[in-house]
């Protein structure tokens, strides 16, 4: 058991509670025995199948399906999938909030907030804020790279999951650096959390929802630089 | 494989009447007080010797302890004192807060606290980067969280800055990744310390030594290090800061309580209060003109007071035996 009991009845009891809509938890996965897929070495890839089926058995508003990154092919290119481990987690509709490497660590935070957040399809970002992200009109993509053992980093992975269920156009990966470290290079991740928006916007360490989300409206470009230079962005 | 899961923000923990943040003299005589009126009690501190008390080696001057003390050991008697009363205390940073919520939430790494009403005093000991090449290198090999970023330097060489107890704390952790750590103290490391630097070989203690500039264009390739009158530059890929200021610690409130011009936390002098109905700040956080620890505990006292009428007047208390923090003083 990756869960112990005292965790698992916290979460049933949380999960009865604040679960309302079905919840569906997309495992993307990959045979480490197939050779020819040439990913044999998925550092996590067991673990995170059981880490999603052991959550899935405490409420029965969640359904986990595992599929493997090459064998179902057509599943993972339908939610956007390249990686794995990876999970896509799936409400009323797909909110475009993915987990790329193992929600382990301080993320297990961030995993069970988002299928809260999904269950009951409300970001509960402020009011403005949301208001704010009513003016992205192109998509957007956001990576926020982790470690497990980072403090900071699940609360910047839970506003960027949040930020992408208030719009459609947005989408947001938690991204393990360690389980990942051709993207972490690309992106040159040498400290966590590191938020990357659109390929080429940077937010370094953990900040609040207000400057979070100004940050993506700069990134998309709804915001000029002078108004991102007087709200301290830049 | 232990996977470490936390369930942190997920589930709320139960609600206090009073949550502390900060567990020096100003954080602690306030818990004292609001423990000892049965007020339930929480005192969330980062660490017994980030703060100023914790750090100070010898204190000559606290009124009624006659004989010198060292900070740590003054601290000591401070949280066995709260302690006794039934506070009681964590060890853990607090990340961030939404004090305009109720219950307020006080969110550390591991959990989210709720209280009705909390005491800001986290002290004075933040800095702003200050070293040369440090602010433009944060996240480009600049870190302040060992263990958010030690993993980034496996079989590289790194620096590690400042001779603080958190530093001592957190050093394993960077030596087990890194291939050489130059420890670069700033100061004086305390016995303690050393004898955590002698277990580790691959670390290379530089005593005596200062960082003046932090090298590197897109991400750190150096440290210029003075040693005596000589410098000297030493190539790391990684640089771990636990230098300590006097800038009043306020990150994580993302600016939610009102500031002073020099950053202090605005309070009414008379009772703490802030411009948050229930949120009270004591102690060096609010730049009281005399930074001492006696008047650290007296405005922890007042703060908790205030705290204590806040909660009679809104009738709210999680407490089953709510004695007044005044009759509890005698006052
Ligand atoms: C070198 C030095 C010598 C001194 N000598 C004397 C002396 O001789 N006599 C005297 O009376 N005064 C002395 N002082 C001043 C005195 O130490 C301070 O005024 C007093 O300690 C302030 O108390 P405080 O509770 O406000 O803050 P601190 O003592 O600084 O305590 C703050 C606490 O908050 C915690 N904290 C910070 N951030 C967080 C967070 N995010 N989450 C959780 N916890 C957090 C810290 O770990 C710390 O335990 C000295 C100060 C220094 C720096």
């Amino acid at each position: 058991m990756l869960i112990n009991e005292a965790d698992r009845q916290k979460l049933t009891e949380l999960f009865s509670k604040e679960l309302n809509t079905p919840v569906r938890v997309l495992v993307f996965t990959v045979d480490v025995n197939d050779v020819s897929n040439g990913n044999s070495d998925c550092m996590y890839c067991k673990e995170t199948v059981q880490l999603a089926t052991e959550v899935g058995e405490l409420s029965d508003k969640i359904t986990v399906e595992v599929y493997d990154l090459y064998k179902d092919r057509d599943t993972a290119e339908e939610y956007g999938i390249s990686r794995a481990p990876a999970i896509a987690i799936v409400g009323a509709r797909d909110y475009g909030i993915r987990f790329y490497g193992i929600p382990a660590g301080y993320e297990f935070t961030a995993f069970v907030s988002a299928l809260i957040n999904v269950s009951k399809g409300v970001s509960g970002l402020s009011l403005n804020n949301i208001k704010r992200l009513g003016r992205i009109d192109k998509p957007v993509h956001i990576q926020v790279f982790v470690t497990p053992t980072c403090p900071y980093c699940a609360p910047a992975v839970q506003l960027a999951h949040k930020i992408a269920l208030a719009s459609d156009f947005i989408r947001a990966d938690m991204v393990e650096a360690q389980e990942f470290p051709e993207l972490a290079t690309h992106y040159g991740v040498y400290g966590v959390p590191r938020t990357v928006i659109n390929e080429d916007y940077h937010i370094e360490g953990a900040v609040p929802e207000d400057t979070f989300v100004l940050h993506v409206l700069a990134a998309a470009g709804k915001i000029t630089k002078e108004q991102a230079a007087l709200a301290g962005l830049v | 494989m232990e996977l470490n899961l936390s369930l942190g923000t997920a589930a709320p923990a139960e609600v206090y009447d009073t949550i502390i943040i900060g567990g020096g003299p100003a954080g602690l005589s306030a818990a004292l007080y609001t423990a000892r009126a049965s007020r339930k009690t929480l005192v969330i501190d980062m660490h017994p010797g980030a703060g100023a008390l914790g750090m100070t080696e010898r204190i000559d001057n606290y009124p009624g302890v006659p004989e010198p003390i060292s900070g740590r050991e003054l601290l000591d008697r401070f949280r066995e004192q709260a302690l006794k009363f039934g506070a009681e205390i964590v060890q853990s940073q607090v990340v961030t807060t939404d004090l305009r919520s109720d219950p307020k939430q006080v969110i550390t790494a591991d959990n989210v606290f709720q209280g009705r009403t909390v005491i800001i005093a986290s002290g004075a000991m933040g800095r702003t980067p200050s070293i040369a090449g440090e602010a433009a290198l944060i996240g480009r090999g600049v870190s302040y969280c060992a263990t958010c970023d030690a993993p980034f330097f496996r079989g590289k060489d790194v620096a590690v800055v400042g001779h603080s107890e958190m530093m001592a704390d957190e050093l394993p952790t960077i030596a087990n990744f890194a291939a050489k750590v130059y420890l670069i103290p700033h100061g004086k490391l305390s016995p303690e310390s050393k004898e955590i630097v002698t277990q580790h070989p691959q670390v290379v203690y530089l005593e005596g030594a200062r960082v003046v500039k932090i090298l590197g264009d897109d991400f750190v390739t150096g440290v210029e290090v003075k040693l005596a009158n000589e410098t000297a530059v030493y190539p790391v890929s990684g640089v771990f800061m636990y230098l300590t200021g006097n800038r009043p610690v306020l990150d994580y409130l993302d600016g939610s309580v009102q500031t002073t011009e020099k950053g202090c936390i605005a309070v009414n002098m008379q009772d703490g209060a802030t411009q948050i109905p229930g949120v009270f700040a004591a102690g060096d956080v609010t730049c009281t003109p005399v930074r001492q620890v006696v008047v650290a505990a007296a405005q922890g006292t007042l703060a908790a007071l205030a705290a204590d009428r806040y909660l009679r007047k809104t009738g709210r208390s999680g407490s089953t035996s709510p004695e007044s923090v005044d009759s509890a003083s005698g006052l």
